[in-house]
């Protein structure tokens, strides 16, 4: 399903002059970036910056005031966020995007949505067709599971495991699909550095042996610093610099940005 | 004919802005909506009744009796059982003031049975011509309680230092406890209040309309109308929003048909929320995905 | 005392390898047995009973899988009951097209009232507008007089399926068992998909089931029309139960009556649904010639499951016995 999308160094994301305003407050000002297939980009800048204001517009959550997004060769801006969702644009949440009230492998399979095949009707009269497709989710969930090494959590709920649980549970509910594009909100906040250690040689993994590529919003700069090929710096919605991690860190508006701000 | 119309829904709207005011003061303490206001309504004129009649109080001092005994119930209700679960799911709040609301109407019921019973005859009778217009008494003793009750809350609210206390925490509930104020005895304080003042709404009516236990719903309906007219949230809104209430029912019944009137209420609702849901004064309440 | 986070976490474990199923088709089979044991009264509370397991299923699909505060139940009931009543009473229509007829309509107010959740209005507010349409349909069965007789009332004259009449109460128990042994498993069906999981993901966080590509619109219109088929259902075997239709029977009062099935039986969950309307069908009927006592338990019931028992009674049955437990997914 998304395998054109896959192709390693194919420019998958790309947000061109891209502004979002709330009430006359400019969120995002010509904000333009790409990301290609296998390739991890991270999102930093001072709070407020408009990180997740970025997410928010390449997910369909806020309408752009300007600029178009493209996802591959297709336009995906203006599209409702399901649709997006079902293109190939997966996420997790900065603050519990889990559906706390199901359980853990219920939250994958939720994940695995759109890759069910039954309908409406045969769910209800509860065909054999139905029950087969729900079967082989079921065993796709606890692969993912199993993949992350939290298979035993299946069939606990969601808000009873740890934080660290459950942001491995939303990575893995967010690639239950194979999408070609993940973003990541934040998902080391709260982590020890072990464990934050661990979310980046999955990140790692995941995009070396599936060409997953990642857009990250991250303050953990030495997560950012491990795992990102490009870091891409917002300050007051303005994007600021785009380069590699080692000329980033010395380039002086991003310095100036940073500690500018008490 | 129309500015009759208009002077007896006015008076009629009172009743519905006092309703509504409660309500108001409710959710800008507490954020819930009372379900169970109608039944506060009913409790008072239930009150009224008992001692009245049952046992032979006069009509001034039950009502007063009536009044403190709602503010007292009020308080409990919010502190015994709405506090304990503010925090969880609105599902849970809803239902709570629901049931708050059927075992007060339980309780009269099982003392009421199941008649109509008549109210003795209290307030003045009469009625006073002024121009084309024609007042009844108890439209002025209604009107003019609900007016005195409102400009005695308004003044307590915005002229005495209770009332500053009550809009810092209006404002903000976190920052009015950072500050040492007890906002949970202010907010059982405010479901007194408003207990009461559905107390003072059957204590006005009692006298003049029959009562039932059922009356509380269609009480509690016309002051979610109000509100919603109004604007949730805001105190001018659910007064005007009353008042429009009720001139719009009479003028309805008397344009449009007399079997309307019932509905009015309900139309208000389901137009105001469907074409511009945060009424005349209130904020927006729509979420969209 | 167990941790009830632990009890919930040990249970889990042990569910996976013990599927509740098989359970579910026992107790049709038991209550087969029961009819030659049953005086007609107490077979007409059975039959009660069935009528209210489909509106505590129905309506839990709305409030507790769904989660939105849509107070529309007695609406839905009534709406189905008077389909059926006035098809019956008017038309002498078959007996099962008038039952299906009073779903049907039921499934259309639902989708009909599902329309202001879709434009945003959320929570007390939904609550507020779908109470007003309740009593607005309220309202139309008083007035609509041409059909549905005014305040006298519909008579349902006496049931009868294909040629087959229904004369006693143990008749019309098989009947109304069939149906809504179909309904609560069609449901059950429904709830253990991934359109059960997407009305539970739109309810715990409607933004990440927009992102998971769950068309978050298009479930809610499902899920209100679901339960209003299933409540519409509940309606027409009412209607056929109690052979009179008024709109005495769907004012706020029989409206607490659903909301306690729901919380005191156990939200979200079938099994809570069906213990709520085995426990509070007898209310109405035991207390019925003592004014104020039926709403004076439904609503201290509630009280207390509001503060001390908010998963509602089917949870004590958790503690010890698996057998219950709701699955959102098939094994």
């Amino acid at each position: 399903m998304f395998d054109t999308l896959n192709r390693p160094g194919s420019r998958l994301l790309s947000l061109t002059d891209v502004s979002v305003a709330f009430g006359g407050l400019a969120a995002l000002s010509d904000v333009s970036l790409t990301v290609a297939a296998g390739e991890v980009v991270a999102v930093i800048g001072p709070n407020g910056a408009g990180k997740t204001t970025l997410f928010n517009a390449v997910t369909g959550l806020v309408p752009l005031a300007r600029g178009r997004i493209d996802l591959g060769d297709q336009r995906i801006d203006g599209l409702y966020p399901h649709e997006i969702s079902e293109k190939g644009v997966r996420r997790t949440f900065q603050n519990g995007g889990l559906f706390g009230h199901l359980t853990v492998i219920e939250n994958v399979l939720a994940g695995l949505h759109s890759r069910i095949a039954a309908n409406q009707l045969s769910i209800i009269l509860g065909l054999p067709s139905a029950r087969r497709a729900e079967r082989e989710a079921v065993a796709r969930a606890r692969e993912l599971l199993a993949m992350l090494g939290i298979e035993r959590l299946a069939d606990e709920l969601a808000s009873n495991i740890s934080g660290g649980q459950q942001r491995m549970v939303e990575i893995v509910r967010a690639i239950a699909t194979n999408p070609p594009l993940l973003l990541l909100d934040e998902p080391a906040v709260g982590l020890a550095p072990p464990v934050r250690q661990e979310l980046g040689a999955i990140i790692r993994r995941l995009t070396k042996s599936q060409g997953l590529a990642v857009l990250l919003i991250e303050h953990a700069i030495e997560l950012v610093m491990d795992v990102s090929d490009r870091i891409v710096v917002l300050n007051y919605g303005q994007k600021i610099a785009d380069a590699a991690p080692a000329e980033v860190r010395s380039d002086k508006a991003v310095l100036e940005a940073y500690l500018g701000h008490a | 004919m129309l500015a009759q119309l208009v002077v007896s829904g006015i008076a009629q709207g009172a009743l519905y802005a006092l309703v509504a005011l409660a309500m108001t003061v409710v959710y800008r303490a507490t954020t819930v909506i009372n379900f169970g206001q109608g039944d506060f309504v009913m409790a008072g004129a239930f009150a009224v009744y008992v001692l009245v009649v049952l046992a032979g109080a006069p009509f001034v001092v039950s009502a007063v009796l009536a009044l403190a005994l709602l503010f007292g119930i009020g308080w409990a209700i919010y502190a015994g059982l709405i506090r304990p679960i503010v925090a969880g799911p609105h599902l849970a709040l809803a239902m709570m003031a629901v049931a708050v609301g059927y075992a007060l109407r339980g309780v009269a019921r099982v003392v009421w049975g199941r008649e109509v019973l008549p109210f003795p005859r209290v307030l003045p009778q009469g009625s006073f011509t002024v121009g084309p217009v024609i007042l009844s008494a108890s439209d002025l003793v209604v009107a003019g309680g609900v007016i005195v009750a409102v400009a005695v809350l308004g003044l307590v609210f915005y002229a005495t230092p209770l009332g500053k206390t009550a809009q810092a925490i209006f404002q903000s509930e976190r920052g009015a406890a950072l500050i040492g104020i007890n906002v949970a005895a202010f907010q059982g304080a405010m479901w007194g209040v408003a207990a009461a003042m559905g107390a003072l709404g059957g204590i006005l009516i009692a006298p003049i309309t029959l009562l039932y236990p059922d009356l509380a719903a269609s009480i509690l309906i016309r002051g979610f109308a109000a509100m919603t007219l109004g604007g949730f949230g805001s105190f001018p809104g659910a007064a005007i929003g009353g008042v429009m209430l009720g001139v719009s029912e009479l003028l309805v019944g008397a344009y449009v048909s007399s079997t309307l009137i019932d509905i009015t209420a309900y139309l208000v609702i389901i137009g105001v929320l469907l074409i511009r849901p945060s009424g005349l004064f209130g904020r927006p309440i729509a979420v969209r995905v | 005392m167990i941790d009830a986070r632990e009890a919930d976490a040990a249970l889990n474990r042990r569910t996976a390898r013990h599927p509740s199923g098989g359970i579910f088709w026992l107790v049709p089979a038991v209550l087969l047995l029961l009819p030659p044991l049953l005086n007609d009264y107490t077979q007409y509370i059975v039959n009660l009973a069935l009528v209210y397991v489909l509106v505590g299923v129905g309506f839990n699909v709305v409030i507790g899988n769904l989660g939105q505060l849509a107070f529309a139940n007695a609406a839905f009931f009534g709406l189905g009951a008077y389909a059926t009543g006035i098809l019956l009473h008017h038309y002498h229509a078959p007996l099962l097209l008038s039952i299906v007829a009073g779903a049907i309509v039921g499934s259309l107010a639902g989708a009909l009232v599902s329309l202001p959740a879709l434009r945003g209005i959320r929570s007390f507010y939904l609550a507020i507008i779908t109470l007003a349409f309740g009593e607005l349909m309220r309202w139309v069965y008083v007035n609509a007089e041409a059909w549905t007789l005014g305040s006298m009332g519909l008579h349902v004259p006496r049931p009868a399926l294909f040629g087959w009449v229904l004369s006693t109460e143990k008749h019309k128990f098989y009947l109304f068992l069939g149906i809504v042994t179909l309904l609560v498993a069609a449901t059950a069906n429904l709830l253990r998909s991934r359109i059960g999981r997407g009305f539970m993901a739109i309810r715990d966080n409607e933004l990440a089931a927009a992102a998971m590509g769950i068309p978050t619109a298009r479930y809610m219109v499902l899920a209100f029309a679901w339960s209003g088929f299933v409540v519409g259902t509940g309606g027409a075997l009412y209607a056929i139960l109690v052979r009179q239709v008024s709109p005495d029977a769907f004012t706020l009062l029989e409206l607490i009556l659903h909301f306690g099935i729901v919380i005191v039986g156990g939200l979200t969950r079938i099994a809570g649904s069906i213990l709520g309307a085995v426990a509070l069908t007898m209310a109405p009927e035991l207390l019925r010639d003592l004014p104020g006592y039926e709403e004076l338990l439904i609503a201290c019931l509630m009280i207390l499951i509001l503060l001390f028992l908010p998963g509602g009674l089917v949870t004590l049955f958790d503690r010890v016995t698996p057998l219950f437990r709701q699955r959102y997914h098939r094994v």
